[in-house]
């Protein structure tokens, strides 16, 4: 093809894109320069439309606030706690049940029918569970040992929400984790069997090595969803008891919808923005990176 | 041995995950007079009534607006999602456009904590009268669903060989032609898999239902949580188990049936994002 004919075609896959990057300027680039915009100005629900500007006003209040600073940690728990619990968990069920999903693929539809379920109801179906006058689990706490706890009280509502959200999203690291396993070639088995190796030293030297970037890859996803959480601690504690449990997604919703603090509820937008943003890039530069070292 | 001590940790495991869904199974067919006696997972004498009451609408409660609602902004969610990315996909994946730009920052999305950009569009969506219609929150959900349908999609058309492209490419066709005519076509299986995980995903989305919405566009995952608050003598479990049954079908059967493309996506989406 000649370079004349093959301008027209740039010009055309141009075109193709176009839709999704006037969505995005509209739907994103847009909602981030207000974001930029008010965080640095002086802004109340009624003058909304005319922003004075106030320098770093609302970083300093975000930055001396120190619900912010509880619940930048609450999320940062939440999410390490919920991804390595879920990872584990969901490693262990993957090469332990395989055996019995290979050859019976509809189990794997009944552990992975918790994923189906939006998290809001599920954490609704949690305040019916816990409930104690209805809910079964501290009737049969009463009923088999006597006793029960006070789940979504100070000191175990954090541990009770980091259940909640383990034994909903452990399903999704045992997929990934089942694929992987999945897709290790037989022959590496037969050949490792043939050279007499034990069935646990292949799991630990050939195998986790071999699923290894996949455990990476579902540790991150976790935890960046573990550390966004809003459905299902807002529907199942709110943010309570006294803020305990606010992760940063409320704690900017609170800000914005319960307290009108325009100002701070953006700045702290931003902060979450400027973060999560570096993060990411740097993520993708050192897996590119890594690729680039291997070829 | 070994497999029976398997059968006893898929037991346990599968057990305990969809614990929270069998108790509510199980209490929405519970009477009134049951659930004050009978807290256990047994159903002694099983009624329908929480099912009736659910469905029946009064001026608060509407369970057939919210589901309607659900419906219709998944579905614009999911659709417009598509139809965005499928053009953008190919671009991509044959024009090697926006390769390092436009890919990493939309597949970046699936990993921004999305309530930064909820403020703004509140604000934005006051200015255009947006806000409490089903439009606009069908918009919000495009938004979500965009990076996986994406991934998905841009994964679907490198895996294609080019001389499908050069073949056409020979004929006279443009790339438009190209895109809608071969290519469109072949990737029907991707195209499928990205239109249910969207739809399952819209479905289940609550934070920007909960913030974009108040009475007019409520989706199901919002309108449930009125019935907790519904009528003075407290919560009615059994109502509000039936709701939570009622608002969570449609996404688990149509996962149930479709759950191998789900599970291929997901993991395309995870590995390859």
């Amino acid at each position: 093809m000649t370079k004349a004919q093959q301008r027209p075609l740039v010009q055309e896959f141009r075109l193709l894109a176009t839709p999704v990057v006037l969505f995005l300027l509209v739907f994103l680039g847009f909602p981030a320069i207000v974001n930029l915009i008010y965080s640095v100005s002086d802004v109340s629900f009624e003058t909304l439309r005319q922003p004075e500007l106030s320098g770093f006003k609302n970083f300093v209040a975000v930055w001396s606030d120190s619900a912010f600073w509880q619940a930048s940690w609450f999320s940062f728990r939440f999410g390490l706690l919920t991804a390595v619990l879920e990872c584990g968990l969901g490693l262990f069920l993957a090469i332990f049940l395989s055996p019995l999903i290979e050859r019976r693929s509809w189990l794997m539809a009944i552990l992975m029918l918790p994923l189906m379920v939006a998290p809001a109801l599920v954490g609704l179906m949690y305040r019916l569970v816990l409930h104690e006058f209805v809910g079964p689990v501290p009737y049969y706490l009463w009923t088999y040992f006597g006793a029960s706890l006070s789940f979504l009280g100070p000191g175990s509502s954090f541990w009770t929400l980091v259940v909640v959200e383990t034994l909903q999203w452990t399903p999704f690291a045992l997929l990934l984790f089942y694929m992987a396993y999945q897709a290790i070639p037989s022959e590496i088995a037969e050949a490792s069997a043939m050279d007499g190796a034990k069935s646990h030293h292949r799991l630990w030297y050939i195998e986790l090595p071999l699923m290894l970037p996949t455990i990476v890859v579902a540790l991150l996803i976790r935890f960046i969803d573990g550390f966004r959480v809003f459905d299902n601690v807002y529907v199942l504690t709110g943010s309570g008891p006294g803020g305990s449990t606010a992760s940063l997604s409320i704690y900017i919703y609170e800000a914005f919808f319960k307290q009108g603090a325009i100002g701070k509820a953006v700045a702290a937008s931003v902060i979450l923005f400027v973060v999560s943003f570096a993060v990411l890039y740097g993520l993708n530069f050192i897996a590119s990176r890594r690729k680039g070292a291997i070829r | 041995m070994i497999t029976a001590l398997r059968w006893l940790v898929f037991a346990i495991a599968a057990f305990a995950m969809n614990f929270p869904i069998l108790v509510t199974l199980s209490t929405s067919f519970k009477s009134a007079r049951e659930l004050s006696t009978n807290p256990g997972l047994w159903v002694q004498s099983p009624t329908l009534d929480n099912y009736l009451a659910v469905f029946q609408v009064s001026d608060r409660l509407n369970i057939f607006l919210y589901l309607f609602n659900s419906l219709s902004v998944a579905l614009i969610g999911t659709v417009l999602a598509v139809a965005l990315a499928l053009p953008a996909a190919y671009a991509i994946a044959r024009g090697r456009l926006g390769e390092r730009t436009l890919l990493p920052l939309i597949v970046n999305l699936r990993a921004v904590p999305l309530i930064i950009f909820a403020i703004p569009l509140y604000m934005m969506f006051q200015w255009l009268a947006l806000l409490d219609t089903r439009l606009g929150l069908g918009l919000i959900l495009t938004i979500v669903n965009l990076p996986l349908a994406l991934v998905i999609l841009v994964n679907a058309i490198r895996d294609l060989p080019s001389e499908l492209d050069e073949a056409a490419l020979m004929d006279g066709a443009s790339r438009t032609q190209i895109l809608f005519r071969v290519i469109a076509p072949v990737c029907r299986p991707a195209i499928v898999t990205s239109l249910i995980f969207g739809f399952i995903t819209a479905w289940n989305e609550f934070l920007f239902g909960l913030m974009l919405t108040t009475s007019k566009a409520v989706p199901i995952t919002v309108g449930a949580s009125f019935f907790f608050a519904a009528s003075g003598g407290g919560v009615q479990w059994g109502v509000a188990s039936a709701v939570m049954i009622v608002g969570a079908l449609p996404p688990v059967l149509l996962g149930l049936i479709m759950y191998r493309q789900i599970s291929g996506s997901m993991t395309a989406g995870a590995v390859k994002g």
